[in-house]
């Protein structure tokens, strides 16, 4: 459309060429995954098709996209030392952030909405305190870092008006080998801070379940919708999906009787679309939908589902046999395969 | 294995078949599921007639006998519904069974029709509703024959249905993975896969739920908590579950040597308890010879993670057998 707003960014791509997600293909997902012996991060559009397919050096846990140039961050597995910039244009690797002496990633991270700062979600390695790394994007350097105030910090969410979500899992982990050190006092929680790191609000789960753990988060209207993983008997039939709108308590959400162990205690990515709430367990072997009042909808099964990710008024799911689908409240219908056993995550881009 | 398939897929139509899944589910799952429908049908049917414990300890033992023969298999029509759930709510720490029988003991007729019955909770019914009906820790205050009859016809309803299922589709589900309009299993090696996780999940159910829960620990052992302990059930469901699982793992694949040999030591060990409903764990010896029986559970699964995973071309999902 010729606005004037539009012919004058054109104009400034003439003489100043940004670099966009147009320039990688447009792709509506970023997927890391595997491939024979070799890790890979693809970007793909919204039929599950192959855009791009670039190179990764390690196992990656999630990546952050860039909201308007075509940047991937991949994070190291935990305890993670290193987290790639990479063009997606190229598969050139732009920067490699390393996190301060006694600092470890800890899976995630978020752009600001102008995409000049970006929040990774970090933990001293001794204690696992949680913190918030703070870079700039132009040459991703260190520029600070915020308190998490909890514990073992996972997902980090930017809200619409700029506040930000951690879920601060509660997990103590042992700073060589993931080793969990706190079960029995574990206490996770979740965080609102403001754009500048300023403790608003803090949501703790009732005493019962405070082996709970918080790990990951899906923006809804009014606030996140949270994915959590039981650490505390397997027999118990607790609600791993909690709903959270700051200055409220939060909102447990239990499935239906008849599927109230198909998760395995264990939820592995969310999202949110289409007024609901989509919930993946790869032990269980399903995703399970639920309205975004916290009702329970319905659950298909598919062995080792763990990405999901908003398509249209559904959901995109990945699986580790390769497989991309659709859920929707009707079906989980197949989209697309690549010889690729997909990673925990499906990262939407632009959003 | 995988480069082998098409030469298999040859010989199954053509000369003996080479070992499979397409033939564990004809020559054990289907059979399997038809002989736990018989089974059900027959308890029901004595429960019909009456409600007394001693003439319905052996339908009611040949019933879960049969079940066990492939309880362990939680895919297709047993998912369906919570069946299995309902058919074997186990481990139940919080009770929630025996309350909702309560409740049912105490409430509406009504709630025992067929229909009505099928809605009620998973906890209060199955095996487990039936054997704390048919052996209580303490005389019952009221007539539990209502409530037996119902559960019985329930449990035999649930039998029906998923055999029904399995031949009237799922079998097929599984027999055409990787053909056109199958949206279940988009490849045959991803049916290997499944099967291959459902054995290595009851392997780690066996070591940690039936065997790791009454044996607590050392200084606390806990044979209150075993399985089916008020049937003196505790050690056969474990030994009918390894003996399915071994007979599941030489179906698929008769190149493993290995897992077998573990298979065979630990229902060895498990015969020669000689502890029924795992009283012993109270001992130190007893605990002990638990333990060595839960160790011999988990070495099978570590040969299987290797050797079977390996001789199947499968393994636990890249997702599920890591955590996050």
């Amino acid at each position: 459309m010729a606005t004037r707003r539009g012919f004058l960014a054109g104009l400034a791509a003439l003489t100043l060429p940004v670099p966009s997600w147009a320039d990688a293909g447009s792709p509506d997902y970023l997927a890391a995954g595997k491939t024979g012996d070799s890790f890979v991060l693809y970007g793909l559009d919204g039929a599950g098709k192959s855009l791009f397919s670039l190179p990764l050096p390690a196992r990656g846990h999630a990546a952050a996209a860039h909201p308007t140039r075509p940047l991937a961050v991949a994070f190291a597995r935990r305890p993670g030392t290193f987290a790639l910039v990479l063009d997606c244009r190229t598969g050139e690797i732009a920067h490699r952030l390393a996190p301060p002496e006694g600092r470890q990633f800890n899976g995630h991270g978020a752009f600001s909405e102008d995409g000049s700062l970006l929040m990774t979600s970090e933990v001293v390695a001794e204690g696992s305190a949680g913190r918030v790394g703070l870079w700039e994007t132009r040459g991703f350097t260190r520029i600070g870092e915020w308190d998490s105030h909890g514990i073992g910090p996972h997902d980090i969410k930017r809200l619409a008006d700029g506040r930000i979500v951690i879920a601060n899992g509660g997990i103590q982990t042992d700073p060589g080998d993931r080793t969990k050190l706190n079960l029995p006092d574990m206490r996770p929680n979740l965080a609102l801070l403001s754009a500048d790191g300023a403790l608003l609000d803090l949501a703790e789960l009732p005493e019962d379940l405070h082996q709970n753990s918080i790990r990951h988060l899906a923006l809804t209207g009014t606030g996140v919708a949270f994915a959590m993983q039981w650490e505390g008997d397997a027999a118990d039939p607790v609600p791993l999906l909690g709903l959270w709108s700051p200055g409220t308590a939060p909102i447990l959400c239990q499935a239906a009787e008849d599927e109230m162990f198909t998760m395995q205690g264990y939820a592995g990515s969310i999202a949110c679309a289409g007024g609901m709430v989509a919930l993946t367990s790869p032990k269980g072997g399903a995703v399970m939908l639920f309205a975004e009042d916290g009702s329970y909808l319905v659950t298909h099964r598919r062995a080792d589902l763990a990405g999901v990710a908003p398509l249209g008024d559904g959901f995109m799911a990945s699986d580790g046999a390769g497989g991309l689908w659709r859920a929707d409240q009707d079906a989980l219908t197949p989209l697309a395969q690549e010889a690729v056993a997909w990673d925990n995550h499906l990262v939407p881009v632009g959003v | 294995m995988r480069l082998l398939a098409p030469l298999a897929a040859l010989a199954l139509l053509s000369g003996p078949a080479l070992a499979d899944y397409p033939q564990a589910v004809k020559d054990r799952l289907l059979p399997g599921y038809a002989e736990f429908d018989a089974a059900a049908a027959a308890l029901a049917e004595k429960a019909a007639q009456s409600c007394d414990p001693a003439t319905l300890a052996d339908p009611f033992n040949a019933a879960w006998d049969a079940w066990l023969a492939v309880g362990w298999l939680r895919l297709g029509p047993v998912e369906d519904q919570g069946r299995a759930l309902a058919i074997s709510f186990w481990p139940d720490p919080k009770g929630l069974g025996a309350k909702a029988q309560k409740a049912l003991l105490a409430g509406d007729q009504a709630l025992l029709t067929p229909e009505a019955f099928a809605e009620q909770s998973v906890a209060a019914r199955g095996f487990f509703g039936l054997e704390r009906l048919l052996y209580p820790a303490e005389a019952p205050a009221q007539d539990t024959c209502p409530l037996i009859r119902a559960t019985a016809a329930d449990l035999a309803r649930m039998a029906a249905e998923i055999d029904a299922a399995w031949t009237g589709g799922y079998a097929n589900v599984l027999l055409t993975a990787g053909e056109p309009g199958n949206t279940t299993y988009l490849s045959r090696p991803e049916v290997r896969q499944a099967l291959f996780t459902q054995i290595a999940t009851a392997l780690e159910t066996l070591k940690d739920q039936r065997l790791g829960r009454p044996l607590g620990t050392f200084d606390k052992p806990r044979p209150d908590l075993a399985e089916a302990r008020a049937s003196g059930r505790s050690a056969r469901n474990v030994v009918l579950t390894l003996v399915a699982l071994r007979h599941m793992t030489e179906v698929l694949t008769p190149d493993a040597p290995q897992t077998l040999a573990a298979f065979d030591r630990a229902i060895l060990l498990a015969r020669g308890l000689n502890d029924p409903a795992f009283a012993g764990a109270a001992s130190p010896g007893g605990w002990l010879k638990l333990q060595i029986l839960q160790q011999s559970v988990d070495f099978i699964r570590q040969k299987a993670l290797d050797e079977l995973a390996r001789e199947l071309d499968v393994d636990l999902g890249f997702n599920a057998a890591d955590g996050d």
